[in-house]
């Protein structure tokens, strides 16, 4: 099989941005084993600190040099033949759907890895492990092939699944197995799917313009649909499927955490837009009610969940799911609007809980307990911890002036205007929602209470040490705050990088539920006949 | 040069760079912020200070006649909606900005005064600034959104306030309860506005208001939708203006430090819902239904405040709920459709009740000298009396409060509260007899304040009430035995100039600033709304007036001629000849109606139950049947055993080669 890369990428002209900020991390984690090092990691950790940001670099490059955000089709692309007979190539390339992902990822990640600057256990592994993930997950956000995002997805399990039964908690062999066994049965649905759809038809391909172009049955669509929902449900995570991500974060490190929480559950939405929505848009317009049903599920439920939690790991891991019921509610729009909120809600959700997470693994390294019960009155010893923590939670409760806030409130204001649906629906969601709004605030609220207020706990401050936080931490909230706040103030900073895709996306998806006959919950929750929108 | 309405961005700008600058200084170079006290204080009054000189300008400009300015950008967009945000001035907002910022200023030099001793000086000040920025900010709001945006921004400052001195339990508890109650409030506000916007196309006042009249005119939405939707909106009013039932926040709201009760929980934050009613006019004009639940909330709220005020002890308490029946007369005025009665009200409230919160806080810091820092002690006014002595200037300024807010004429209280009752009269007599019984309470529950503390004799070194007051409130003596440490003084002193110079310059309005407003000439009127005032102006007899007037001065007197027997020249024991003959109702009040017993029965203790069985469920159900296919499947076990043993990267390279494999394969194939 000729490989022959130079020549095609030398014939394209431009710098290949996407397969640098692929294969560059992948590339520099392969010379890691013989980097010197005195085996503490004080040296590799500048390397790695070193590749994450060239790395973030080149996705910056590739945004401001190649990208046009007002142009809704895909960019960047590069394609070089692999296995032609297969109709498998190396493809890369982004849209409004990738873009924003693929920037988020290789900031996230660099964050992560300014956030392990103490590990001191197996450095090289660690570090190893996480460039392997930059590029793993760079790559499934930028691969516009699916037997490509299905090796890419694989891929970024194995570091994953590594790095929660190394360096994990007590119970990290349990958690560790639980997340593989979940994700690797989920991923054989998107297999079987992906080949499915590969091979309808007569002729073979796994590129997404070609399966878009494919023109599936709706009955094959259907079937394709819910593997995929499955799959992507499990990572995103909906409601039941959700169980393996408290262990998963409860064991997991600070810096693991941040990915978990800032990338992995993207790739769930992700997939769900780029799949679900974007090559089976005849079943998405049949599932879309479901999506907005488990998206309320999931706010209420995981928020409730939440609030009664006393470990304060599992507590933020369930405020996620709960923050990732706005992204499913998004998505089952069909306004743009509500679709923008979706994809902006995962952006914001990525800094928030990656902040949040960082600073629950920055406290435990205090504390050394993540029970509630046992902490209190921290506030007076940790100063500048306790702003950080209060700012973070703010942000997560959705306060205007933050990212989180302007998300919602799309989803919100997108569903309410959303002319699909039947007036009583649309109350009922929009309305139980809102009920988030209450509950995100009770359990945050109350979870800082319990660390922070009150007269402090005299066996705590006994036998830990609970110094203040470091310039490091302080920085990397920084970092985290400077985009949260920056979306909050002025969304179009980060919602014209898609806007323009995500308008043609939720084109294509009202065409096809206006063709839609009969269908399921028509009367009740749909609109019919469909009604054009009467005002604004 | 641009004329000051176009610079009115700047104005809650101007704090917020102040309150950002200080807030990264405090987090990156703490110790040596935290040292520069003065400065940091100079540098944000002045940033206070330079928005209310550039709010009085605005003022000036509505006062020579200058329309309404409103600059609009598009702040998010996809597809076809666009959100705006922007700033609008007009003569409504002028006055809110006007007031904010004078009351802000001198709250801030009141605080150098009182906070002089706190290890969180500038912390405090940093939020003091963030909070006048953010109400500033909701003061010169365009639209809804953007409202709800400010609204949601002064709820957190109020949150990071009253849990200003967060080792205080009390203030970690009450902080949060404010917080939650008004998101309940908010809950409503979104949803309404969300409604208003499915309806009406627009975030915009005026627009909502006629668009949609012309949506039920031509029958896209229904009449009771528009009255449900206007009244989910109420819902935000309700929580951040202390409405029945959602008004339980606003005492606990105490603990914060007394600076803040006088800027957020009395003068300005908290009229904050009162404003958006009377923003809200176009839209609720139309609905009498709406109007109607307005006016009894208004009136329940008015009732319930003033009952409970009669037997408080704590008196900062005492004033709170004084608040709360205040704010329940500019809701009243609302519901009557008189926006303007309302926000006059609104402005002398803010000036007399600041000012006594201010003497408040003087009273507990001379207290603290005493008994210690201590808010059981310091606050109840069972240890006070005789302080009149000590602090004249606290001692009259407080006089003069008292007097204003009983309505005795000339004074500022008793033109805007004789306005809303003249009001009420005119349209719901009933509300009007709740109203006009309640200024009598007034006039009894502020004098009992008022003699209790300043008069009679100092009982603040008596051991025996300190130690009974200490176990009332469930803490032990020697608890505080470290606070004693600091009370160090056999007698209360006055407050240093700091603190009595706002005290001194709040008095002055709140004796004349009710002037502007008489019915005759009305110039708050005119500015507002010069329509209504002259006809208001021309329609005016005094044989109307004096009757009514006659009346509600005659019941303030009686008030407080009640309370100079009572608690002035001991004549009658109120204690054995009403609560000891009415245990029932003392009780009641006492317990202020139940009302938290009730809430946290049935929200607080039933929300945690709900929620800890959805976490049973969860770990239980959900998980267990995770858990138990996960066995079956893997051989009882056996295999989960062997992927306990770290080798489950095995299973994700089978997946890997057997693509590897599948490629291969079709490659050879192919």
């Amino acid at each position: 099989m000729p490989l022959d890369f130079a020549t095609t990428l030398a014939s394209s002209a431009a710098f290949p941005w996407l397969s640098a900020s692929i294969l560059f991390p992948i590339a520099a984690a392969l010379c890691i084993p013989f980097f010197p090092d005195q085996g503490d990691g004080k040296q590799v950790r500048w390397f790695a600190l070193g590749v994450a940001l060239i790395t973030f670099l080149l996705t910056v490059g590739g945004y401001l040099n190649g990208y046009d955000p007002s142009n809704p089709d895909l960019q960047l692309v590069e394609k070089v033949s692999w296995l032609p007979d297969l109709g498998l190539a190396w493809s890369v390339g982004a849209d409004g759907l990738s873009m924003p992902l693929i920037l988020l990822t290789s900031f996230i990640t660099a964050l992560a890895v300014l956030a392990a600057w103490p590990v001191s256990f197996k450095p090289k592994l660690f570090y190893f492990l996480l460039l392997a993930m930059d590029g793993g997950q760079i790559a499934v956000f930028a691969v516009q092939d699916m037997l490509l995002f299905f090796l890419a997805w694989e891929l970024e399990l194995i570091p994953v699944y590594l790095l929660l039964a190394i360096w994990g908690g007590k119970k990290r062999q349990y958690a560790a197995t639980k997340f593989i066994l979940y994700t690797a049965g989920s991923s054989l649905f998107i297999l079987l799917a992906g080949l499915a759809m590969a091979f309808f038809g007569g002729h073979v391909s796994f590129d997404y313009s070609e399966l878009m172009a494919k023109g599936f049955p709706l009955k094959f669509q259907l079937l394709a649909y819910a593997g995929l929902l499955i799959a992507f449900g499990v990572k995103l995570p909906i409601v039941p499927l959700h169980t393996w991500l408290p262990d998963a974060h409860g064991e997991a490190t600070a810096p693991v955490h941040m990915l978990l929480a800032g990338i992995l559950l993207k790739m769930g939405g992700y997939a769900l837009l780029r799949f679900n929505c974007q090559i089976l848009p005849d079943a998405h317009a049949v599932f879309a009610p479901l999506l907005v049903v488990l998206g309320v599920v999931n706010i209420i439920y995981a928020a409730l969940t939440s609030f009664a939690q006393r470990n304060l790991k599992r507590k933020i891991a369930y405020s996620s799911i709960s923050h990732m019921g706005f992204v499913l509610i998004g998505i089952g729009s069909f306004s743009a609007l509500g679709s923008s909120g979706a994809m902006l809600q995962m952006i914001s959700h990525g800094l928030i809980g990656a902040s949040l997470f960082f600073l629950v693994g920055a406290t435990y390294d205090r504390t050394h307990t993540l029970q509630l019960d046992e902490m209190g009155g921290v506030g007076q010893k940790m100063r500048k911890m306790f702003a950080l923590w209060t700012v973070c939670s703010l942000a997560s409760l959705a306060l205007p002036g933050m990212s989180g806030f302007v998300s919602e409130l799309m989803v919100f204001v997108g569903f309410a205007t959303d002319d699909a649906y039947t007036l009583p629906f649309r109350v009922a969601v929009d309305g139980l929602a809102a009920i988030g709004v209450i509950l995100t605030p009770v359990y945050l609220l109350s979870m800082l209470r319990e660390i922070f207020y009150g007269q402090e706990k005299a066996e705590l401050v006994g036998h830990t040490n609970l110094v203040d936080a470091e310039p490091r931490e302080i920085y990397i909230i920084g970092c985290l705050l400077v985009p949260i706040i920056g979306i909050g103030l002025y969304p179009r900073l980060m919602t014209d990088s898609y806007k323009a895709s995500m308008e043609v996306l939720v084109a294509r998806n009202e065409q096809a539920m206006k063709a839609l006959t009969a269908p399921a919950g028509s009367g009740l929750i749909r609109q019919t006949p469909f009604q054009a929108p009467s005002l604004s | 040069m641009p004329s000051p309405a176009e610079l009115a961005w700047l104005i809650p700008v101007l704090p917020l760079l102040g309150a950002a600058l200080v807030g990264l200084g405090l987090i990156s170079f703490n110790r040596t912020v935290n040292r520069l006290r003065k400065p940091v204080a100079l540098l944000l009054i002045s940033c206070v200070g330079a928005a209310a000189v550039l709010s009085y300008a605005v003022l000036a400009e509505q006062l020579a006649g200058a329309g309404s300015t409103e600059v609009l950008f598009n702040w998010a967009s996809a597809g076809a909606f666009t959100l705006e945000m922007g700033f609008r001035v007009d003569a409504l907002g002028a006055v809110m900005l006007a007031l904010v910022t004078t009351i802000a200023v001198l709250v801030m030099v009141y605080s150098d005064g009182y906070m002089a001793h706190d290890k969180g000086y500038v912390r405090f000040f940093t939020y003091l600034a963030l909070f006048s920025s953010s109400m500033l900010g909701l003061v010169i709001s365009p639209n809804l959104l953007q409202i709800y945006v400010f609204w949601e921004l002064v709820g957190m400052c109020s949150y990071l306030l009253v849990g200003f001195w967060y080792d205080r339990d009390g203030a970690a508890n009450a902080a949060q309860k404010a917080f939650v109650v008004n998101r309940v409030g908010d809950f409503g506000l979104l949803l309404g506005i969300l409604g208003l916007f499915w309806a009406t196309g627009s975030f915009g006042f005026e627009d909502i208001g006629l668009r949609l009249q012309d949506a039920i005119a031509s029958g896209t939405v229904s009449n009771g939708i528009a009255v449900l939707l206007c009244l989910l909106v109420f819902m935000g009013p309700m929580a951040k203006s202390a409405q029945f039932p959602l008004h339980v926040w606003l005492p606990d709201a105490m603990e914060g430090p007394t600076p803040i009760s006088a800027l957020i929980h009395a003068a300005t934050m908290v009229a904050a819902g009162v404003f958006l009613v009377a923003r809200l006019q176009p839209v609720y004009a139309p609905f009498p239904e709406v109007q109607v639940v307005v006016a009894v909330i208004g009136t329940i709220t008015l009732f319930l405040g003033a009952s409970i005020a009669l037997t408080q002890m704590d008196l900062k308490k005492g004033l709170a709920y004084s608040t709360v029946s205040q704010l329940g007369y500019m809701m009243l005025a609302m519901g009557c459709g008189a926006p303007v009665a309302g926000m006059f009200h609104l402005v002398t409230h803010a000036f007399f009740k600041a000012m006594l919160f201010l003497g408040s806080g003087s009273v507990i810091h001379a207290m603290e000298e005493v008994v210690g820092h201590e808010p059981v002690l310091a606050q109840d006014m069972r240890l006070m009396g005789g302080l009149r002595k000590h602090m004249p200037i606290t001692s009259s300024t407080f006089f003069i409060g008292c007097v204003a807010i009983s309505g005795i004429p000339p004074l500022a209280g008793f033109w805007s509260k004789d306005e809303i009752l003249g009001q009420a009269f005119g349209s719901f007599p009933v509300l009007w007899a709740a109203g006009f019984i309640t200024a009598g309470m007034t006039a009894f529950y502020m004098f009992r304040l008022y003699f209790l503390t300043f008069e009679g004799s100092f009982r603040g070194n008596d051991k025996a009430i300190q130690a009974q007051l200490m176990a009332a409130a469930g803490k032990s003596s020697e608890e505080h035995g470290d606070d004693h440490g600091h009370a160090h003084a056999e007698h209360p002193h006055e407050s240093g100039w700091q603190m009595a110079m706002p005290l001194a310059v709040l008095a002055v309005p709140s004796v004349l600033v009710g002037l502007l407003g008489v019915p005759w000439n009305s110039r708050f009127g005119y500015l507002l709304d010069p329509h209504e005032a002259a006809e208001v102006a021309e329609h005016f007899s005094w044989g109307e007036f004096l009757p009514l007037a006659g009346a509600s001065v005659t019941i303030s007197v009686v008030g407080i001629s009640v309370a100079v027997l009572a608690y002035a020249l001991r004549k009658i024991d109120l204690g054995t000849a009403v609560a000891a003959r009415f245990p029932t109702i003392n009780a009641f009040l006492a317990n202020k109606w139940y009302l938290d017993a009730i809430n946290d029965k049935l929200f607080v203790q039933g929300s945690r139950k709900l929620a800890r069985s959805v976490l049973e469920v969860d770990s239980k159900v959900v998980d267990g049947v995770v858990n138990l296919t996960g066995l079956v499947t893997l051989g009882s076990g056996e295999g989960l055993k062997y992927f306990e043993t770290g080798r489950a990267q095995f299973y994700a390279l089978i997946v890997f080669g057997g693509v590897i494999a599948l490629v291969v394969l079709f490659g050879a194939l192919g």
